[in-house]
């Protein structure tokens, strides 16, 4: 991990369309401001990381893993 | 003498459903793949049981990796996602109004009646196109584990 130290105002270029700037910083929290295409997907890490893992536990199903319609479609037997 | 158009067909060999062969134009490509799957770009819903809501999103590029999804207006008519701006660019769709999407859905282990969709991280496909991504969505109230029975009881009590 390459690690940079940055001032209020500062700013990093990762290649040469993304560039992360410092906008404020407030105790422990950093504000941090991105200029990128719009083709790069920006996100909060763990946003990220939730989705990724709820797609792994998803490829774990079988066939028989799917509930048949009529459990779905009335749930109280009704 | 008319001759017939032919439809090419793709044939893949799958873990869960066996050998498959589907017309060219059904297959779905994700240029970005999916989130932790990002190898794998064409796909196939396969619908196996037309009664059930849940079909298989099935990759043509790695046989053994499929997911099960559910369209999420299925058991959530009220479900509203608001893409990005870059999604929607990238889709060339409204960002408003997708009119195709696919939740990804997870069965847990240990309570088999547990069954929650994705519904922050659609599949979003422009219908047109058949380019597909998985896009986070905008809004804050959706989550990755929305519990389809529980949504499917607060629809019936409204």
């Amino acid at each position: 991990m390459l690690v940079l130290t940055r001032k209020t105002d500062q700013s990093i270029m990762i290649g040469d369309e993304v560039e992360i700037t410092i906008l404020e910083v407030r105790g422990e929290q950093v504000r941090v401001g991105i200029r990128a295409p719009r083709s790069v997907q920006i996100h909060r890490k763990e946003v990220f990381d939730q989705i990724r893992e709820a797609n792994i536990s998803a490829t774990g199903a079988t066939l028989d893993s799917l509930p048949d319609i009529e459990d779905i479609r009335e749930p109280s037997g009704a | 003498m008319a001759t017939m158009a032919k439809v090419s067909k793709v044939n893949c060999e799958t873990t869960r459903f066996g050998e498959i062969e589907v017309d060219e134009d059904l297959v779905i490509t994700l240029p970005n793949g999916i989130i932790g799957f990002e190898e794998s770009r064409r796909y196939v819903v396969l619908h196996l049981h037309e009664k059930s809501p849940f079909r298989w999103l099935q990759s043509l590029d790695d046989g053994s990796l499929a997911f099960p999804i559910i369209d999420p207006w299925d058991f959530k008519p009220d479900y509203a996602p608001t893409i990005s701006d870059a999604d929607a660019v990238q889709l060339r769709i409204n960002r408003d109004s997708p009119k195709l999407a696919f939740a990804i859905v997870t069965i847990s282990r240990q309570e088999p009646r547990r069954i929650t969709a994705n519904l922050l991280g659609p599949i979003v496909i422009n219908p047109a196109t058949r380019l597909g991504k998985q896009v986070i969505v905008t809004d804050e109230q959706y989550t990755t584990k929305h519990s389809i029975m529980d949504e499917i009881s607060r629809q019936a009590a409204a």
